[in-house]
């Protein structure tokens, strides 16, 4: 599987500087990787390496511009690991599995909160806060929901210096203490539907992680929403992950493919998931977003109870859906290539990248004079554009990092192009010559409507781009052994199911690859045999090894 | 009403006493508590009853509810933006601080470690060492200022962050004001000078100032901290200090703190300088928390509940119609939606109360006791009038305007309330301003809940003194700041408590 277990916090702390602390974690982070050219970056003497060397250092500088990133096609993980560190996404934490969210991967995520949060409120829901910590006690009303999550809960038993009478959860998700609220608020059919939402961090103690992927605390958001009916609650459930799924295809530019988790694979205690599942670049499955019905089972645990209008007492029929940072490593995943990260454009901090380019000192004031006055034009036109005016760096280091950084388009101004009023500009998406387009006009007439284009353009191909990955790697199976085939190649099968739990958890056990959805794409043509017990089976199913 | 305030029995039947005449008969609604009569407990009942915090199991967490995340986000949606242009740039540390880290530096842990809460198991497993709780982040933020800053041009490293912070306290739990966990932002930056993260410090105050002046409508202090009162750790700490007329108190409204080398020393966060030397940064950070919302709720709020200013209002105007007999109730409906229409056009935040299962008395006030600015009415006779009759949250003040400039109206009105809650705010805090000079004169003041503005020797000895005489139930008066607005201070002025000389003036009283 791949996946990093950080080192302890002993060993990262256990020295007696801070910083020859890092350093020591660095050296524990190198031994649990494979070895690859990472590590030359890692290794060197000189932490500062890992990605803005300093320009006295041009030994280090050649690090980054020679030996760069491990490639994509060499090793995945090593190469995610990799993007993460030098396009400073994300650092370690000081707890194991934990991790720092740098101001550039923060952005990714404040972009995906911007658009979600306006679409829950365009459906009606409110933001709100609930406390982190949850009694135990609540957490053991749902039966199913406490078996699914006890072994990961971080418990905190201890606070101002005393023993606590009861011991606390730090939230895991919230829907005991949401549920508990919901009993004391609704009571009447008026009081539904309610439906609200929180962005908040929860913790679940794993293991095995990963940054962005898997963490021991991750952000997110949860919503909950209490119904009169069975029908309303159905909808709300699919309202969301049609959101979900929307936002992937047209913010994301990730070609999810929603669909319906199987009885072993859904929520615990949710009566059905959904979920989108998303290609990576390795072609492993990732579970994007899910939003669950959770029928009345936890109206029952918590006895939220409504009276309808016959003055009736009736459960509520309640939802729970959820999006995290992990979708972030979800974009890292999909889109970048072995030179780093790419951006989709709509969820790019910095879309454009102005950088300029001098020889002589005399060249200086009139190119950076050029360069300034195409910013301010992109700026007031609302592209979110950044001026590399630092004389640190050559323009070639400049081109290299901010590819790297997956910056959608670079404009690239020297002193021809001032004299003939022009700029040259480069797709982050389409490398080399190809995607170099010269003689670009300056004036903002031309300028703005044509980057604007361009935006558009790469964000539609890098759709496009993973969609036909996806299709490509998807394989349609009529047995087991086509499955395994499937598997084996590293694909995703595609095959009529209706098998049970135990065949679901015999292909796990066999072939590592996981029912991932049923999607809601069916083919038509009614029932076909299904691939492990034969039987008339109405739906296909995906199976794939995923994170 | 789990946990939370529990004021002493004998209040509460004094209170009740008083009171009873705030609940409305026909409604149920209002408040069984007055804010002169029983502060106390008047502040809780609005919180929960205008539906912006519930209480919950465990003891100094409460649920905010969207009425008041409403709140926070146009709180939010002033400073976010501010701090961005000043390119202070948005990320996310961890929740979980490692034992060994926040030892670190010592002054820093004093200050804190009592107030930690730790996680020492997963699922069924202790862990084998116990894991605490962020009760701010320096110590967590730090390590990694010393891995990214290496030369002068990594300076200046500026960070915010949005997050919930827990402190274990024992002492009173109060909703907003104190509590176990809460929200914040918390800026961080290292800088190559002092003067520039002094520029900084101030420019920050000065945000935090206009946050509750101009948003908050709570007028306040700014000024500087005690060395008794300034962050642990730190260089020295500036405030924005309100205070709460009802209870004599004042409450640290934000702070901003130069936390000098102090840090970067333990954390070891130098840089080259352009000369090649080795060099430590400067740092500061800056925080502010819900408990803003607390206090502006402590300083409007009246006995029909809460009073919001516009400017946080996520509803600045309810429209409810008032259907008489006989009235077209179609026509009234469809202006009222008009009406909310043609305001949110303008990018006034207004809704409609339509229901009908509630009289128009009902919805008085409900929409009074959540504290919306402003209230439109418009019934048959306005419609054959083409009118809509408004009323002010503030001061009940009753108008009716025409509906052909009902925009601009609404516009002028909500500004002029949110001046005028400022103002009224102000003048209700400066007439309790008292000048001491002498002890006697400082505990008469005190005792009258005062926020005494005396002649101070700065001494740090003085300051526990007067500390530990004027101990007694409801807390010790201690410095709240010395205002950077100085009066003057005449050569020969004594200090209040010492009979040193003085060297400035300091605001002083029992605080939150």
């Amino acid at each position: 599987m791949g996946a990093l277990r950080l080192p302890s916090l002993t060993s990262v702390f256990s020295a007696s500087s801070a910083r020859s602390s890092l350093l020591l974690r660095r050296s524990n982070h190198l031994h649990v990787r494979k070895l690859t050219s990472t590590t030359k970056v890692f290794a060197n003497s000189s932490p500062v390496t890992e990605v803005a060397p300093p320009p006295e250092s041009n030994q280090k500088q050649s690090s980054i511009q020679e030996q760069g990133i491990t490639p994509r096609s060499q090793d995945f993980n090593a190469w995610y690991l990799d993007v993460i560190s030098m396009a400073e996404l994300a650092d370690y934490g000081p707890v194991r599995g934990t991790m720092v969210i740098r101001p550039y991967g923060y952005a990714i995520w404040e972009a995906i909160q911007d658009y979600l949060n306006l679409k829950f409120k365009e459906t009606g829901h409110s933001n709100m806060y609930f406390p982190q910590f949850i009694p135990y006690s609540f957490i053991e009303k749902e039966a199913s929901h406490v078996e699914g999550f006890s072994p990961e809960l971080a418990l905190v038993t201890v606070g101002g210096g005393k023993e606590l009478e009861e011991k606390l959860v730090v939230r895991p998700t919230s829907e005991t203490i949401v549920n508990h609220m919901f009993t004391q608020w609704i009571h009447s059919y008026r009081d539904l539907p309610l439906m609200i939402n929180q962005w908040a961090n929860v913790t679940r103690w794993e293991m095995r992680t990963k940054p962005f992927i898997r963490t021991l605390e991750f952000l997110w958001q949860e919503g909950h929403t209490a119904h009169a009916t069975p029908e309303e609650a159905e909808k709300e459930a699919m309202q969301m992950i049609n959101v979900y799924t929307k936002f992937s295809y047209e913010e994301a530019a990730i070609p999810v493919i929603p669909g319906r988790k199987s009885r072993v694979e859904t929520f615990a205690g949710a009566d059905r998931t959904y979920t989108i599942e998303a290609m990576m670049g390795d072609r492993k499955a990732l579970q994007a977003g899910t939003s669950h019905n959770l029928g009345q089972n936890f109206s029952r645990a918590f006895n939220t109870q409504f009276a309808d209008e016959n003055g009736q007492r009736q459960h509520v029929w309640q939802t729970s859906w959820a999006i995290s940072t992990r979708f972030v490593g979800g974009i890292i995943m999909t889109h970048g290539d072995d030179t780093g990260l790419m951006l989709p454009p709509r969820l790019a901090s910095v879309q454009v990248v102005i950088v300029p380019i001098w020889k002589k000192a005399n060249e200086k004031n009139e190119v950076l004079g050029a360069a300034l006055s195409i910013k301010d034009v992109l700026h007031s036109a609302g592209i979110k554009v950044k001026l590399d005016d630092s004389d640190q760096r050559t323009p070639g280091w400049k081109f290299n990092f901010w590819e790297m950084k997956g910056v959608p388009i670079r404009i690239e101004i020297g002193p021809r192009d001032v004299s003939s009023n022009s700029v040259v500009i480069s797709r982050r998406d389409i490398p080399g010559k190809p995607g170099k387009v010269f003689g670009i006009s300056m004036e903002p007439s031309v300028l703005v409507p044509y980057v604007k284009e361009k935006l558009d353009e790469i964000q539609l191909s890098l759709l496009e781009k993973a969609t036909s990955f996806r299709n490509s790697n998807i394989v349609d199976v009529n047995s087991y052994d086509e499955l395994k085939e499937a598997i084996l190649q590293g694909k995703w099968a595609r095959g009529p199911w209706v098998g049970s739990d135990e065949d679901e958890l015999k292909v796990k056990e066999e072939t590592g690859a996981t029912l991932r959805c049923f999607p809601f794409d069916q083919p038509q043509g009614g029932p076909k045999k299904c691939l492990m017990t034969d039987g008339p089976a109405d739906e296909v199913a995906i199976f794939a090894k995923s994170y | 009403m789990a946990g939370g305030n529990k004021p002493a029995k004998a209040d509460k039947s004094n209170a009740a006493a008083k009171s009873s005449k705030g609940r409305k008969k026909e409604t149920g609604l209002g408040l069984t508590n007055t804010k002169d009569g029983n502060f106390g407990e008047w502040y809780p009942e609005v919180l929960t009853n205008g539906e912006m915090i519930e209480y919950y199991d465990i003891s100094g967490c409460y649920i905010l509810r969207p009425w008041t995340m409403g709140i926070w986000e146009l709180m939010q949606d002033f400073f976010d933006p501010e701090i961005k242009n000043m390119k202070i740039k948005p990320c996310y540390f961890p929740l979980f601080v490692s034992n060994n880290v926040l030892q670190k530096e010592k002054d820093h842990i004093e200050g804190f470690a009592p107030e930690v809460a730790w996680v020492t198991k997963s699922g069924d497993s202790d862990l084998e060492n116990p894991i605490a709780i962020r009760p701010t982040s320096e110590t967590v933020m730090y390590p990694y200022f010393s891995k990214w800053i290496r030369g002068h041009r990594d300076l200046p490293l500026k960070l915010n962050q949005w997050c919930n912070v827990v402190r274990w306290e024992f002492s009173n739990p109060t909703p907003f004001i104190r509590s176990r966990e809460f929200l914040w932002q918390e800026g961080h930056t290292a800088h190559a000078t002092q003067e520039e993260a002094d520029t900084e410090v101030l420019e920050i105050l000065e945000l935090y100032r206009r946050l509750y002046e101009e948003y908050l409508a709570v007028p306040v202090v700014k000024g500087k901290k005690s060395e008794l009162e300034k962050f642990a750790g730190g260089l020295y700490t500036t405030s924005v200090e309100a205070f709460i007329p009802n209870t004599g108190r004042g409450v640290q409204g934000a702070t901003s703190h130069c936390l000098g080398q102090n840090f970067a020393k333990m954390f070891d966060i130098t840089f080259e300088d352009e000369n090649r030397e080795k060099a430590m940064v400067w740092q500061n950070s800056w925080a502010y928390s819900t408990r803003t919302i607390g206090v502006m709720v402590m300083v409007h709020g009246d006995d029909k509940g809460l009073v919001l200013p516009p400017k946080v209002s996520s509803v600045q105007v309810i429209v409810i119609h008032v259907p008489y007999k006989d009235a077209d109730v179609k026509e009234i409906i469809s202006a009222c939606s008009a009406t909310v229409k043609t305001l949110c056009d303008l990018g006034i935040r207004a809704e409609a109360d339509l229901r009908e299962n509630y009289s128009p008395g009902w919805k008085y006030s409900h929409w009074e006791m959540k504290g919306v600015p402003l209230r439109i009415e418009i019934g048959p006779k306005d419609l054959a009038n083409n009118q809509v009759r408004t009323v002010r949250r503030d001061n009940g003040e009753k108008v009716d305007i025409p509906m052909t400039d009902l925009g601009e109206k609404v516009k002028e009105m909500l500004d002029d309330i949110q001046q005028s809650m400022f103002n009224v705010a102000k003048q209700k805090r400066d007439a309790c301003v008292q000048v001491t000079k002498t002890w006697d004169e400082f505990v008469d003041a005190l005792s009258k809940k005062k926020l005494i503005l005396a002649p101070w020797c700065d001494e740090e000895e003085v300051e526990k003194e007067v500390k530990a005489k004027t101990k007694g139930e409801t807390g010790a008066a201690k410095t709240l700041c010395s205002p950077f607005d100085q009066p003057d201070l005449p050569e020969g002025t004594l200090c209040f408590a010492s009979g040193k000389p003085a060297k400035k003036w300091t605001y002083w009283g029992r605080s939150y």
